[in-house]
């Protein structure tokens, strides 16, 4: 008798244990965080502390005991009009007895306000060390970068970004993007000003803050600085979404001043000619297949890389990407077709990548290895791309977001510029992290 | 085996049942449905999931040529907040959160979606705001508000997705 006494009183308290986790665990993707926690936490002190300066107004507006309030009693009950706009929801709808309720103030201070300026900053610290001869290993101080958004109307809006970079004298400052953007509709947008060319995916997914991508660097096909791709853009952009129902069709086209003299720059100043340079993009983000997303771009110009020398330039690109990081796959290919307007000969050049990396889903998702192959190849003989070298490269690395907005990132690479070149060895690390 | 015992573990084998089918009907209390409310005034009943997800990923950002859309989001650790991000976003906080400054910086949106601190703030903004779209638990939506279908269906309903 007594031992069934006490495999009652054991089921009891497993029972009573269990029963009181009986709400369902929240997926660890869902698991709050300590900063999330804390982050509400801060909310809520902050509108504790408004709300009891709303108690203090109204103690203050209340001595000399004015009508009662009966305006606030009955609720503006809305015209029920149609039969989405419900009735009250049945037994279940109990009064929201200790719930605040918005205040006119807190309408107006969540409604739009215009010019409404949002400024973040981003910035890395990386160190890099190559078997490379010559190459000097040390830490070196990334772009420091700070974007602007502004609305300016309902319609109208600003966008800015700036970037500081390290050099040996003194800090480089750019001005990188500065858009002004007018809304029609989600199917017309049309903007001015200066933007990372619309070529691909990654040149205008990425920006100059490195907390945004995975790797520590772009990939070397849209360098800053580099040849390959324009990545910056002078001029005007037409950009919406298409009607095409599941297919989630998106356009670019845009005209602008193409590159400058110096091909790695864009023509801020004005245009190295008479011809203006011109970008369509068409993408297709499929409503079934949430997070993939492929695209085709084709970009003209006419370069001018010295007085009297003139090529044609064709750029044809596709890309392919999984945006999910369970998996995330991005793949891009771009070719390069120069003619010489003089004796018409003509080069082609090739280069892409495809990069897969995986959002490892302990440890709170933090850890996210990462793996990209990279190719370039250009003719000998192109006159245009002096500066640009083959190349066959690996990434192998590793990111671990510290927090939601700063990640350390470790990366060993392996690859060869130029032609009969030495393979070289690097290992590289970055923290980078927006504010 | 005496027959004290067998007893016992009948008990506990009973006990153990009662448990197996209470415990999911106490998980279940926390199944409702979360309801997809709009500004009354805001052209549209009835969305497909995918389409949800376009306007809370900012693709969508017209109701129509002159309403933009509003997003309004549950702050973190909010149930319907969760529901938000595991079905619509399927994203995880840090992820949603670097989405918007990416969104953001990319020039592709105006604004980040704005935050409500309670359901009760979430129905008098939709009802406030023209263009105004929220997530509030199906029990706590208020009369008059303008609920969607979402894929055809009301909260509650068989087949709804959102919960």
């Amino acid at each position: 008798m007594g031992s069934r006494f006490l495999l009652l009183l054991l089921f009891l308290l497993t029972t009573t244990a269990l029963l009181a986790q009986s709400p369902p665990p929240p997926a660890p993707d869902s698991q709050p965080t300590v900063q999330s926690l804390l982050d509400r936490i801060q909310q809520l002190e902050s509108r504790i502390s408004q709300l009891e300066e709303r108690d203090r107004q109204k103690e203050a507006a209340s001595v000399p005991a004015p009508a009662p309030p009966s305006a606030e009693t009955p609720a503006q009950a809305p015209p029920a009009t149609a039969a989405v706009v419900t009735p009250a929801p049945g037994p279940g709808a109990a009064p929201m007895q200790g719930e605040d309720h918005a205040s006119m103030g807190e309408i107006r201070d969540i409604e739009r306000r215009f010019p409404s300026l949002q400024i973040r900053g981003f910035g890395d610290v990386d160190f890099s060390a190559t078997d490379q001869k010559g190459a000097i290993s040390g830490f070196n101080l990334g772009q420091f970068v700070l974007h602007f958004a502004s609305p300016l109307s309902e319609k109208v809006s600003f966008f800015g970004e700036v970037s500081f970079t390290a050099q040996p004298a003194s800090y480089e400052l750019s001005v990188e993007r500065s858009i002004i953007r007018y809304d029609y509709n989600d199917y017309f947008k049309l903007s001015f000003g200066k933007y990372h060319t619309p070529i691909g995916y990654w040149n205008a997914a990425f920006h100059h803050g490195a907390w945004l991508q995975t790797t520590i660097a772009r990939p070397e096909m849209v360098q800053f600085g580099g040849t390959f791709v324009p990545v910056h853009f002078v001029g005007l952009l037409a950009e919406g979404n298409i009607p095409s129902g599941w297919l989630g069709l998106g356009y670019n086209v845009g005209m602008g001043n193409g590159r400058n003299t110096n091909l790695t720059k864009a023509g801020d100043s004005g245009d190295a000619n008479d011809n203006r340079a011109w970008v369509a993009n068409v993408y297709a983000r499929p409503s079934s297949l949430y997070g993939l997303q492929v695209g085709a771009s084709v970009y003209r110009d006419k370069l001018t890389p010295q007085p009297g020398k003139n090529y044609e330039e064709w750029i044809s690109a596709a890309d392919v990407v999984w945006t999910k990081e369970k998996p995330e796959f991005l793949a891009e290919y771009a070719n390069v077709h120069h003619r010489d307007v003089l004796t018409s000969n003509t080069w082609d050049s090739q280069a892409f990548y495809v990069q897969v990396a995986y959002r490892l889903p302990w440890q709170q998702s933090k850890w996210k290895p990462y793996y990209r192959f990279e190719y370039i190849h250009k003719p000998e003989s192109d006159p245009t791309f002096v500066n640009v070298l083959d190349l066959s490269g690996s990434t192998l690395g590793v990111r671990y977001d510290i927090t939601n907005y700063a990640a350390f990132k470790g990366e060993y690479r392996n690859s060869r510029h130029g032609v009969d070149e030495p393979r070289v060895n690097g290992a590289f690390f970055q923290t980078a992290f927006t504010f | 085996m005496t027959a004290s015992w067998k007893n016992s573990l009948r008990v506990l084998a009973l006990g153990w049942l009662c448990l197996a089918l209470v415990h999911p009907l106490a998980a279940q209390r926390h199944d409702v449905d979360v309801a997809v409310v709009v500004h009354p005034d805001t052209p549209v009943s009835n969305l497909s999931l995918a389409d949800v997800r376009k306007v809370f990923l900012g693709d969508r950002q017209y109701w129509s040529t002159n309403v933009p859309v509003v997003l309004l989001i549950r702050a973190p650790v909010a149930r319907e907040r969760d529901v938000v991000l595991k079905i619509i976003y399927q994203m995880s906080e840090s992820q949603f959160k670097q989405y918007w400054i990416a969104k953001i910086f990319r020039a592709e949106a105006a604004t980040a979606p704005k935050v409500v601190y309670s359901n009760d703030m979430a129905n008098q903004l939709v009802t406030a705001i023209p263009g105004a779209i929220a997530f509030i638990d199906a029990k706590d939506v208020k009369p008059g508000s303008k609920v969607l279908r979402v894929d055809g269906h009301l909260p509650g309903e068989p087949g709804y997705p959102l919960r």
